[in-house]
């Protein structure tokens, strides 16, 4: 279900186009369900987003999966999301990438065992000129290294 | 018309500014590859397959995509084309499966095909293919989307002809896969289709499924005589037996489309209750026994049974060819009865043909407005309501008068509930709104009438409609107070200058009332046979529980021991054992010659694409005999083409309900309407498994609203008359909608 709070930020994207053209808030009211749902979609959630936009359940799919921002599985309380095109993996993403998943015991994707991080392969940020990075809530993670990587980890609460 | 010229492969040739290339290079015959795009559907230019060099643009241009220009010199197989071509194809085979030889599609199959045209014999890629697990989407469709191509046909299918957004492409890029929201199944009457516009074996017939090689099949066209419109199609037949059905393309009858009634029925031909034998009901024991026989006791039967020839009745149902009921109505008219009739399934009869359509089928495609009264045409017509559905699409509104809301694949705009026995209250009050709009004298009978609020706004969109149609659908059939409705109908059609589309009866009627396969004011019609006066029956493709309105006096009768009846029929069940006394093995659908006239009238043939099993005979030829028998003069025909003409000559009878007496209609009762799901319709469809398993082959609800199902006493998931109750508001009071593929009960 859509929590009343939910539905009222939809409205507000909603509101931004023109009548008849409800679907266009389709990325946004993903989000806020999203966001509300502790980070995660699922079927339920794409299908009441679906009634709630007047849109046939399988277009919300085709987005839902389309974009990385989604997860269709639960995800840790914060999520890693690391870079691992062209420019990161030149810098070494792919080892600070196999250096996390032996530091958390979890395979990407996967939740570590606290519930408190989980790390996804994203595509480019549009942060190359800091390469390797991440991003973790709102904030971008540039010219990362091991130790700074321990040194995020240790700080995430 | 043609305006520009261009050049395509050193050809000279004009077309429309616009045109895109691809749909020139079609029409002059120039092949060119292609996937994704397909005539009855939006460009998509995903697959990039039909590639072609332009001369002066620097990269080769989807053909499907790129619309002409005057003076553009296009060539499709020099080498750019050819290159590009390959390198595409090339691209599509990285992760085909390749595995034709336990493919269905194999020997049918367009990659199939182009890639022995344009694919290399030795793939670069060393490595894995990918593989898409299979969710199944239902009982009539099989999947196996590893061999996907990912052209986004069945997505444009369904969003843009079924009208219903089942299928889509989810994920992206290497990992896009093409899937339904639900595993449930799909829900769409016409999904058949996708299997026909997929262009490799990842959507194919699960019926179907490993059932022969398609070029091991003898393919005939045929006509498929479920509904009113006739679609064409093809028939595949494999060792005498038909193994698929395909569409035939005809753009005025069905497009490319057919229902997946049409499609999937075909398997109800080889049920293990198909009549192969005649046989004779002797001291209450069955007897298989010869043709000769069983005429012998059949003729002798009906001359003791019957003392006067006014005791004698024949009825069909409304599945039958042309021939078949000419043949049928003169027998018994040479016989001496006028005891005939084709309408077992309707409450109120008269001796008057149905209300005439005035419209055509892609007349309809053309419309404004539509007022759809008693129908649930999705379900009903798929293809007459697709025509309406195309006609939203270019900003047709649409209203429903029914007694439930039921789910269109359109947007309706006013919905007015009503019950069947508040019908004609209805109709009233919107004849008497437009004659007040009108500034017309109404007629005396509406001078009680004060339109609602609603009905004013139904006139309003009918007055305002420029070419309107009014749509009179199935419902009609069981209503008591039919013939009042029919006559209103016309009224408002004639008040607001609407034309008319009559969907009350289906399958092959349009032939019955052709050839006056009905009583005149001396007989008795089907609903008025089953008294004491009727004492030996003749019935043809007869299904004694599902076929007769009110099953029961039928079967009662029937089973009467000094009734006799003989049974023309393709398939025995135990209500026809009891009931019959003789059983002759009647061809059915596919195995013999005929004709079906369809909604715009035409008469469309079809010859017999397999045998008839067994000791079965065409209809026809048993009626023949039996005329011989009975010594009657007339029936020396050679073949069914002498038939045809003779029946052809014949027009219906006129239609008449100007003079109808709108007398007092008692509308206090609580009334049940049954309609059945469109997969029990005829005796075929009823026994085709796959069909059965759909989601619309499942319905069975009772639906009443909570104040009815209050006093009716009942609950959720209750059984009324044996069907599961479910209590919702979208319906009308007073009034139970049973949607079901039981038998009638009610």
């Amino acid at each position: 279900m859509i929590s009343n709070e939910a539905k009222k930020e939809i409205d507000f994207w909603v509101s931004k186009y023109p009548e008849g053209r409800e679907s266009s808030a389709v990325m946004q009211a993903l989000t806020i369900v999203q966001k509300e749902n502790g980070g995660s979609l699922n079927s339920e959630l794409i299908n009441d987003v679906a009634e709630y936009l007047e849109m046939p359940a399988i277009s919300v799919q085709e987005v839902a999966t389309f974009y990385e921002n989604y997860n269709h599985k639960p995800v840790g309380k914060h999520v890693l999301r690391f870079c691992h095109n062209i420019s990161c993996m030149l810098n070494g993403s792919d080892e600070l990438i196999s250096y996390l998943e032996d530091k958390l015991g979890v395979k990407t994707g996967e939740v570590s065992k606290d519930g408190l991080v989980s790390v996804k392969k994203v595509e480019c940020l549009g942060a190359c000129v800091g390469g390797p990075m991440c991003q973790i809530g709102d904030q971008y993670h540039e010219h990362l290294t091991k130790d700074k990587l321990d040194n995020i980890l240790e700080n995430l609460t | 018309m043609s305006d520009i010229e261009i050049e395509i492969d050193g050809q000279l040739v004009r077309a429309n500014q616009g045109d895109s290339i691809i749909n020139i290079a079609d029409r002059e015959g120039i092949e060119v590859p292609r996937f994704c795009y397909h005539k009855k559907l939006s460009v998509a230019a995903n697959c990039r397959m039909c590639l072609v060099d332009v001369e002066g643009v620097p990269k080769a241009q989807p053909a499907c995509s790129t619309p002409a220009a005057n003076g553009m010199k296009i060539h499709t197989k020099n080498d750019k084309a050819k290159f590009a071509q390959k390198a595409v194809m090339e691209f599509l085979l990285i992760n085909h499966p390749l595995d034709c030889p336990i493919c269905d599609q194999g020997g049918e199959c367009e990659l199939q095909d182009v890639a022995m045209e344009y694919g290399s014999d030795v793939s670069k890629f060393n490595e894995g293919k990918r593989i898409v697990p299979d969710k199944g989407i239902g009982a009539l469709i099989q999947t196996d989307m590893t061999r996907c191509i990912h052209c986004t046909r069945c997505v444009r299918f369904g969003a843009e002809v079924a009208g219903i957004v089942e299928m889509g492409g989810t994920g992206r890029g290497e990992g896009v896969k093409i899937e339904p929201f639900l595993t449930e199944g799909i829900q769409s009457e016409l999904s058949g289709n996708m299997i026909d516009v997929c262009p490799v074996g990842a959507l194919t017939s699960k019926p179907f499924r490993y059932e022969a090689r398609t070029w091991q099949m003898n393919a005939v066209q045929s006509v498929a005589r479920h509904d009113l419109v006739g679609s064409n199609i093809y028939t595949q037949s494999y060792r005498g037996k038909v193994k698929r059905v395909v569409a035939r393309d005809n753009d005025s009858i069905n497009e490319t489309w057919i229902s997946d009634r049409d499609r999937f029925s075909y398997e109800g031909l080889n049920h293990e209750s198909r009549a192969l034998k005649p046989k004779v009901k002797i001291d209450g024991l069955w007897q298989e026994t010869d043709w000769q026989e069983a005429l012998k006791f059949a003729i002798d039967g009906i001359k003791n049974n019957a003392n006067s020839s006014e005791q004698f009745g024949v009825l069909s149902s409304k599945y039958a060819s042309l021939e078949e009921f000419y043949l049928l109505q003169k027998l018994a008219r040479n016989f001496g009865t006028e005891n005939i009739d084709f309408r077992l399934d309707q409450a109120q009869l008269s001796n008057a043909s149905s209300l005439e359509s005035t419209i055509t089928l892609s007349e309809i495609e053309s419309i404004d407005h539509a007022l759809i009264v008693g129908s649930y045409t999705r379900l009903e017509q798929p293809m007459i309501n697709h025509r309406i559905r195309k006609a939203t699409l270019n900003g047709a509104s649409v209203n429903t008068i029914n007694s439930k809301k039921f789910d269109f694949n359109y947007k309706t705009g006013l919905d007015v509930l009503t019950s069947p026995q508040k019908l004609r209250a209805t109709l009233q009050s919107v004849l008497k709104a437009i004659h007040n709009k009108t500034n017309k004298d109404a007629p005396s009978f509406l001078s009680q009438v004060s339109p609602e609020d609603i009905h004013n706004k139904i006139a309003d969109d009918l007055i305002e409609s420029k070419n309107g149609v009014i749509v009179l659908g199935e419902h009609l059939n069981s209503n008591l107070d039919s013939i009042a409705i029919t006559s209103l109908i016309e009224q408002i059609a004639s008040a607001a200058d609407l034309k008319i589309a009559n969907i009350t009866l289906s399958g092959n009627s349009l032939s019955a009332e052709k050839v006056g396969f009905m009583p005149d004011e001396k007989g008795m019609s089907a609903a008025s046979m089953f008294n004491e006066s009727t004492k030996a029956f003749l019935l043809m493709d007869v299904d004694l529980e599902y076929d007769f309105f009110d099953s029961k006096s039928a079967q009662d009768c029937f089973n009467q021991e000094d009734v006799f009846v003989v049974a023309l029929s393709s398939f025995e069940n135990q209500s026809l054992l009891n009931g019959a006394d003789v059983i002759l093995p009647m061809a059915s659908y596919y195995e013999t010659s005929g004709t079906h006239i369809n909604f715009d009238g035409q008469a469309q043939s079809f010859s017999a694409s397999v045998k008839s099993p067994g000791d079965s005979k065409p209809g026809w030829k048993i009626i023949k005999v039996m005329a011989d028998l009975f010594e009657l003069e007339g029936f020396d025909y050679i073949d069914s083409t002498q038939v045809k003409e003779q029946a052809l000559q014949l027009s219906r009878n006129k239609s008449s309900f100007k003079d109808v007496d709108f007398e007092n209609f008692d509308d206090s009762q609580i009334t049940t309407h049954w309609q059945y799901t469109p997969y029990v319709t005829d005796s075929v469809t009823r026994r085709a498994s796959a069909l059965q398993k759909t989601n619309i082959g499942m319905i069975d609800s009772a639906f009443v609203s909570e104040a009815t199902a209050k006093k009716l006493g009942i609950g959720n998931d209750d059984l009324y008359l044996g069907v599961p109750v479910s209590i919702v508001d979208s319906v009308a009071e007073d009034y139970v909608f049973v949607h079901t593929n039981q038998a009638r009960k009610a």
